[in-house]
């Protein structure tokens, strides 16, 4: 077992680690220089230029080397912090807490890899950013590390040079749920058509528009205009959707299993490990009792096809961090989400009263996102111009309000004495479940015009973000806000 | 010890909403206005100048004068509503904050999940003697409590209460 006492350094290779990483981080500000000095390229400048990278590349070794001497790190085991120093002219230190830590990761870049060696990232609680983070390290001596970080510090102290410790790390190895690259295959043709649509929209409307500047300063575009016109629109706008439906299953499909490949998920300790990636390889931790809100999301296809999402989140410090932070495991089927829904809540969450919105939900989203829109336009666009998109009006009212309807009619909020499960989604269908013990504060309102209805708005905020149910019975809400609140002051569960 | 696990009657506990809210100090109602009337001092002199300088905006300048006090009026009144809605109370267990104006909001944090206190002192607010708690769980800032208007010394008190609640939970 490693000891990690006394100030070490990352593994020798390293060196070329940090290296690389200069070089990156200079090259990103030299970018515009360079690009100046290609531009301007002749006999003269070419020596001139190649002689700027050699000694640009020297000092970068320098530095790379320099800086791989000054990175050192350790655990204070007296004051149980894991310490890192780093620095070459401005010398830091990073202080981290043992017990303010929540995570640990453990990944590879293409190089990392190349070369053998892990980059280990601690994440803690209360900092936007990662706050510690190692960048080559032996495969072994990072799950060492990895252990001893997220050992709850003082009480296992002895266990460092306890084999005993060793082993669990062995068993960490033996994944209890491995997703199939056919299980990610069909998670790609399935999921994110909006997401990865728009993707394909951004990246097209840029290269049209520097095309068409392009054309503009030639003299193409009159034919083109001329060639593209009449009969061959329809044909060529048919093909153009058939094309874009493609590219989206394509691109998501390459997406996800870049991204995903070889998922697999271990038990350690009562914690779930994860790793995962095609081209680089992450791994993180899930510890139950820091687990927050649980999503479970499935649309039509998927449910055909026995798969779906779990989305976890995890207890964390900063705002912007929340989005970021949420843990995904995709393409798991039902059996396999209910294996890890036990490990997590240690049963199988279920769905207890049901909650429903009232109709007025629908008739205000109604409102907001077809008469109040179509109303604007209508009013707005002259109507010569209108005429021609006039048919917009009907489809975008069909396609709107079909999303609306199902979204209102899969809204709902149930609530059982172990969990609370929000169901929500119009295509997606996406249950976020969380224990009460969970949750950190409760909020309800009203707006002056519902209360003759009796309905309100409520939301309950947890340490990974927070969940609201709106319009639904303002009676039914505050009896099991009242209900929540006995239960949580009444008994000192740990939340976190 | 003897253990007992009764059937919870849910409809025999407290209720929140029946909770008595305590008013904020009426000073504080004078601290938004003069905060208000700093606000609307300078956008009038910024309006003045422009008054001044430009001449083609004189012939438009009573309308702005109109609605300029218009917006007066309503920024006073809807800051009325909104003093007289906030509300705040300190159970056994747990603080309630109540405010909003078109929307009655209520919030609840139940002391065994407070973070931590801590006392705030506006500049105008200090010159009346009031304070403002805040009050922070780990459900981020959306879940904070934040309550203005408070005799700076009864604040100091709330706050040692709050920490002692704390302290003994934990």
């Amino acid at each position: 077992m490693a000891d990690f006492s006394s100030p070490q350094r990352q593994s020798k290779i390293g060196i070329l680690i940090m290296f690389a990483h200069t070089v990156q981080e200079w090259g990103r500000a030299l970018f515009p220089m360079l690009i100046v000095l290609a531009v301007n390229l002749n006999n003269k400048k070419i020596i001139v230029g190649l002689m700027t990278i050699a000694i640009f590349l020297v000092i970068a070794i320098v530095v790379g080397w320099l800086r791989y001497r000054n990175f050192t790190f350790w655990i204070d085991e007296e004051n149980e912090e894991f310490v890192i120093t780093e620095g070459i002219l401005n010398k830091s230190k990073t202080v981290i807490q043992l017990g303010k830590i929540q995570q640990v990761n453990i990944g590879q870049s293409l190089l990392q890899r190349i070369i053998g060696v892990y980059a280990l990232d601690v994440d803690t609680a209360g900092s936007n950013k990662k706050e510690g983070k190692i960048r080559a390290i032996s495969h072994g001596l990072a799950l060492a590390l990895k252990e001893r970080l997220l050992e709850n510090s003082g009480k296992i102290k002895s266990d460092v040079s306890n084999p005993e410790a060793s082993e669990t790390l062995d068993a960490s190895e033996k994944p209890f749920i491995n997703i199939s690259f056919f299980s990610l295959f069909k998670y790609g043709i399935t999921s994110n058509y909006l997401r990865t649509l728009g993707v394909i929209l951004a990246f097209f409307a840029t290269v049209y528009e520097n095309v068409h500047r392009f054309m503009e300063s030639s003299k193409y575009e009159a034919n083109i205009d001329n060639y593209v016109g009449e009969s061959l629109a329809l044909k060529t706008g048919m093909i153009l959707v058939g094309m874009l439906l493609l590219a989206i299953l394509v691109i998501n499909v390459l997406r996800v299993i870049i991204r995903y490949y070889g998922f697999r998920i271990a038990r350690q300790k009562g914690s779930l490990l994860l790793s995962f990636g095609l081209i680089n390889t992450k791994s993180t931790i899930i510890k139950p009792e820091k687990v927050q809100i649980t999503t479970v999301s499935q649309n039509y296809f998927q449910k055909k096809l026995d798969i779906l999402e779990l989305r976890i989140r995890q207890a964390t410090g900063g705002e912007e961090e929340k989005k970021r932070s949420a843990i995904e495991i995709p393409g798991c089927d039902a059996r396999e989400r209910d294996s890890i829904l036990k490990l997590l809540f240690k049963s199988i969450p279920e769905k207890g009263v049901m909650l429903q919105p009232n109709y007025r939900k629908l008739v205000f989203s109604i409102f907001l996102s077809i008469v109040l829109p179509l109303g604007i336009a209508y009013m707005a666009i002259p109507s010569d111009v209108l005429s021609d998109f006039l048919w917009v009006f009907p489809l975008w009212t069909i396609l709107r309000g079909l999303m609306l309807y199902f979204g209102f009619r899969n809204y709902r909020l149930f609530i059982h004495d172990k969990f609370i499960i929000k169901q929500s989604g119009a295509w997606d269908i996406a249950n976020q479940i969380i224990e009460p013990e969970k949750i950190q504060a409760l909020s309800v309102s009203q707006l002056f015009w519902h209360k003759s209805a009796d309905i309100g708005y409520l939301t309950i905020y947890t340490a990974g973000g927070n969940l609201s149910f709106q319009l639904g019975d303002y009676t039914v809400i505050k009896g099991y806000v009242n209900k929540w609140l006995y239960e949580m002051e009444t008994s000192d569960s740990n939340w976190m | 010890m003897e253990f007992t696990n009764n059937t919870l009657d849910v409809t025999s506990l407290p209720r929140f909403e029946e909770v008595k809210f305590n008013k904020i100090h009426s000073d504080y109602w004078k601290v938004i206005l003069i905060v208000e009337a700093i606000i609307f001092l300078v956008v009038g002199i910024a309006l003045g100048l422009v008054y001044y300088f430009q001449q083609e905006f004189r012939g438009y300048a009573s309308y702005f004068g109109l609605s300029y006090v218009v917006l007066i009026l309503i920024a006073v009144w809807f800051s009325r509503l909104s003093f007289s809605k906030k509300g705040f109370a300190f159970r056994e267990h747990d603080v309630l904050y109540r405010d909003g104006v078109i929307a009655t909001h209520t919030m609840v944090i139940p002391y065994n999940r407070v973070q931590h206190v801590a006392l705030h002192e506006g500049a105008i607010s200090r010159i009346f003697g009031l304070a403002k708690i805040e009050i922070f769980t780990a459900g981020g800032h959306q879940s904070d409590i934040e309550i203005p208007g408070i005799e700076k010394e009864q604040a100091e008190n709330i706050k040692q209460l709050l920490m002692g609640k704390i302290r003994k939970e934990l």
